[in-house]
């Protein structure tokens, strides 16, 4: 290509070269870090160094159990104390 | 004579937090989370827009990975890398659930403050904004998340490569071909802006 001459593939490369490049300024300007709330960061850690790594869940269903259990043997206890007092 | 408190980070180093963690010490844990919960936060927050969601999700993902840290495997790739990866794996069920995007309000914007604008400049400044977040946030999760990587955290292709699991060359096209969806996501925006007005 001879001086003067008009590269128009290349011009248009540089075109958007050029376009792209202000593309990243505004990216640049637009994309900053922002600070998470102090509170927020603080909870969460407090949190999550309350949370037990295995969570044992226990069954509300041997509670039931424990009281039909413990309601039956003073029961038995009671009838057997009443038996005694009557003989 | 009273010894002097030691910190409790004082055997955790990058080098062994991780490990530590994984074997359910807590102190390493909270090293880890000091260390990425800004990062994590800041890349949430840029991919939906809302300070109350941001929030919401970046415990999810630190109470997620609380609970699988035993599981967790090192293999050269750095810790956020995992973190980025459940953060993007949470993002996309948020948006599943939450059908309609939501938009980001000028009120949601975090201002950059600019000592001597003119309030109608300072508006113009958000109005940009708001279009090239907007704009951003329409490109495909992929692209999203390599912008941010890049401009958030100023990562090298490189080091985006390790958390993305691609090659280098693949994230230097990608970003290219990023950039070129995000220029044609504002010429649209833009001419339907000047057809509003």
């Amino acid at each position: 290509m001879r001086f003067g001459e008009v590269n128009m593939t290349d011009g248009i490369d540089q075109f958007n070269i050029n376009n792209l490049w202000g593309l990243e300024d505004r990216l640049s300007n637009v994309l900053r870090p922002v600070t998470p709330d102090p509170v927020f960061v603080d909870s969460l850690k407090y949190r999550l160094s309350r949370t037990p790594t295995v969570l044992l869940e226990q069954s509300k269903k041997h509670f039931g159990l424990a009281a039909i259990l413990i309601g039956l043997l003073a029961g038995l206890l009671g009838y057997w104390i009443y038996r005694k007092i009557q003989k | 004579m009273k010894k002097k408190p030691v910190s409790v980070y004082a055997e955790i180093t990058d080098e062994n937090a991780v490990k530590l963690a994984s074997d359910g010490n807590s102190e390493a844990f909270s090293y880890l989370y000091e260390q990425n919960v800004k990062r994590i936060y800041n890349y949430i927050y840029y991919r939906i827009g809302s300070e109350q969601d941001a929030e919401d999700l970046t415990a999810r993902v630190f109470h997620r990975a609380f609970g699988r840290i035993g599981s967790y495997e090192e293999k050269g790739v750095p810790f956020s890398a995992w973190l980025y990866r459940i953060a993007h794996n949470l993002i996309a069920n948020w948006h599943r659930d939450n059908f309609r995007r939501r938009e980001v309000s000028l009120e949601d914007q975090i201002d950059f403050p600019h000592h001597g604008d003119l309030p109608e400049r300072m508006v113009e400044r958000n109005q940009e904004k708001e279009m090239l977040l907007k704009a951003i946030r329409n490109l495909s999760p992929d692209r999203q998340q390599l912008i941010l990587l890049k401009y958030l955290e100023d990562l090298s292709n490189a080091e985006i490569a390790v958390i993305m699991r691609r090659t280098e060359g693949a994230i230097k096209s990608l970003y290219h071909r990023s950039l070129l969806a995000l220029r044609e996501e504002l010429e649209k925006n833009e001419k339907y802006h000047v057809v509003e007005k």
